[in-house]
């Protein structure tokens, strides 16, 4: 065991090192179990605030702007195209958790008649230079066969992970900013 | 400065279940909708907010910004957050009131203990040089001060089994409790040993839940309320984080905070106290100078229900809402963080 008075002391060996693995599993609310068997389905399922109209993806089981609860009773089945209301692209540092090695796109994605966005989508199909806000995309849907709700989780906003591995232009002209404004976060 | 008089209004909690399928934030939207429920008023009306939450329970950075969700954040509002059980953040808000400017404020408490293994996490708010790398977990400590408590002579393993009896029995009649029933001290000790000299029943059940209050200064709380339940002394005192520096059988702190908080300026009718383990429910009860008449615990207490984070919070619940229903006059409740009884809040309440 090295000392401070040893000669031969270099940093590491003042350094204890102590790594904590902390599992977690927690049980899906049942908006999600409903949003992720709409996903294996194919489907975005969202809900209809009672109160004010406003139209999220997923439904969070409350809409935390009018602070009144939802049910399956306010879902519904909206489109899977869209149109980009914010992105930024990622020049992923190898930080300790990094999976990434390549630039990529985190888009803020404002589906067809709904108002709230889905965050952190990453946009396939043209080089990421090109990608800009008003790009109208479609949900890039894995087969039904390879579905599954591995990545889903029951916390923060929409997690695609299992059903949808990107977004990707569908062809469309540009929306003009009118149709995005307000929803770029 | 003369204080401001405070008074709780409005209150709510969540039924305790050992694995919640809603959401911490769906499960506080319960408990505050409850809260201004009773208090009569919209959250549109609330002039502060502090919750009490925990990261590391929930296992997601920034989890205690979610639980916003609940409070009707937007337009923005005037909140803040302790890494705590909910008591302190009604400590915050009670601080934050004083200042005058504004009359009504929202806390609350809430966690999920059921999506990870309590004695794994617990180490990690220990200290990270000495306690930490041995592992050791909250039962264990407990089982310490367990021990050290019957080395005194002042109490035995049944005495231990008596508190968990009456706990089971007095949650009978409370809705939101997890752990209930009648049984008798001779079952109770012959069951096995899980770390001597603590059997099963002496540790709390794993709980998820959420708790809030509303409260109210002055002639506001009387306006909003037929019943204000009036905080009439609070008070918190920390001791040193390190267990081997303090006796574990007794809670000097608890003592100091109540004499702070005037528990003996008056008779106390009833106590909610934060008993996580059945040996501190007798050294909280000595610590406090609760007498024999004192109906402690009336909810069947941590022992029936332990929704870590929210746990300190519904002592001042069930306090408030059995004065408010006239069910005694003047109460106790007492909330702790950190290891063995390590940090001590004391409240006494009076309904007039």
């Amino acid at each position: 065991m090295p000392t401070v008075a040893d000669d031969n002391v270099v940093a590491e060996d003042l350094v204890m090192e102590q790594k904590v693995t902390l599992h977690y599993s927690e049980p899906l609310p049942p908006n999600f179990v409903r949003f992720g068997e709409g996903l294996l389905a194919g489907k975005f399922i969202g809900a209809r605030c009672p109160s004010c109209g406003r139209v999220y993806v997923p439904d969070r089981g409350y809409c935390p702007l009018c602070a009144v609860m939802m049910s399956a009773a306010d879902e519904l089945e909206v489109d899977d195209k869209g149109v980009v209301a914010s992105y930024t692209v990622i020049t992923p540092v190898n930080y300790y958790g990094q999976t990434k090695t390549e630039p990529f796109v985190f888009a803020s994605i404002l589906l067809d008649d709904t108002t709230t966005v889905m965050r952190g989508q990453d946009i396939t199909g043209i080089p990421t230079e090109q990608v800009h806000a008003g790009l109208r995309v479609a949900a890039v849907w894995l087969p039904p066969e390879e579905r599954s709700l591995e990545g889903i989780s029951a916390r923060g906003g929409a997690s695609l992970e299992g059903s949808v591995t990107s977004f990707a232009p569908t062809g469309e002209p540009d929306l003009s900013e009118d149709a995005y404004r307000g929803y770029e976060f | 400065m003369a204080r401001r008089e405070i008074a709780i209004v409005g209150w709510g909690q969540t039924p305790s279940q050992r694995r919640a399928q809603a959401s911490e934030v769906q499960l506080l939207f319960e408990a505050i909708d409850a809260a201004v429920k009773v208090a009569g008023i919209t959250r549109r009306d609330i002039g502060f907010t502090c919750g009490g939450s925990c990261d590391y329970l929930t296992g997601g950075p920034f989890a205690f910004v979610t639980n916003l969700e609940a409070t009707q954040a937007w337009p923005p509002i005037a909140e803040s957050h302790v890494e705590m059980d909910g008591a302190w953040a009604l400590y915050e808000a009670w601080v934050r009131l004083q200042h005058g400017d504004i009359d009504t404020a929202l806390v609350f408490g809430s966690g999920k203990s059921s999506p990870t293994d309590p004695g794994a996490l617990y180490p990690q708010q220990l200290d990270p040089y000495y306690l930490q790398p041995l592992g050791i977990d909250p039962v264990s400590l407990a089982a310490l001060q367990g021990r050290a408590l019957l080395e005194t002579g002042r109490a035995t393993e049944a005495d231990f089994a008596g508190v968990v009896a009456h706990s089971r029995q007095a949650a009978l009649d409370n809705p939101n409790a997890q752990l209930r029933g009648t049984t008798d001290v001779s079952v109770l000790l012959a069951e096995p040993l899980v770390r001597d000299p603590l059997r099963r029943h002496d540790l709390p059940p794993i709980s998820d839940g959420a708790a809030a209050i509303v409260l109210a200064a002055g002639d506001r709380a009387r306006e909003i309320s037929d019943h204000p339940v009036w905080i009439r002394g609070l008070d918190h005192r920390v001791e040193p984080h390190q267990p081997g520096m303090r006796d574990l059988t007794v809670s000097t702190s608890t003592t100091l905070a109540a004499a702070r908080a005037g528990v003996s300026d008056g008779p106390i009718d009833v106590a909610e106290i934060s008993s996580v383990f059945s040996p501190q429910e007798l050294i909280l009860r000595d610590a406090l100078g609760l007498g024999p008449g004192v109906d402690v615990n009336p909810s069947g207490g941590p022992l029936a229900a332990n929704p870590v984070m929210s746990t300190g919070l519904i002592r001042f619940v069930e306090i408030a809402h059995r004065l408010a229903a006239g069910d005694g006059g003047r109460g106790v409740a007492h909330a702790t963080n950190g290891q063995c009884l390590q940090h001590n809040m004391v409240c006494v309440m009076e309904a007039p």
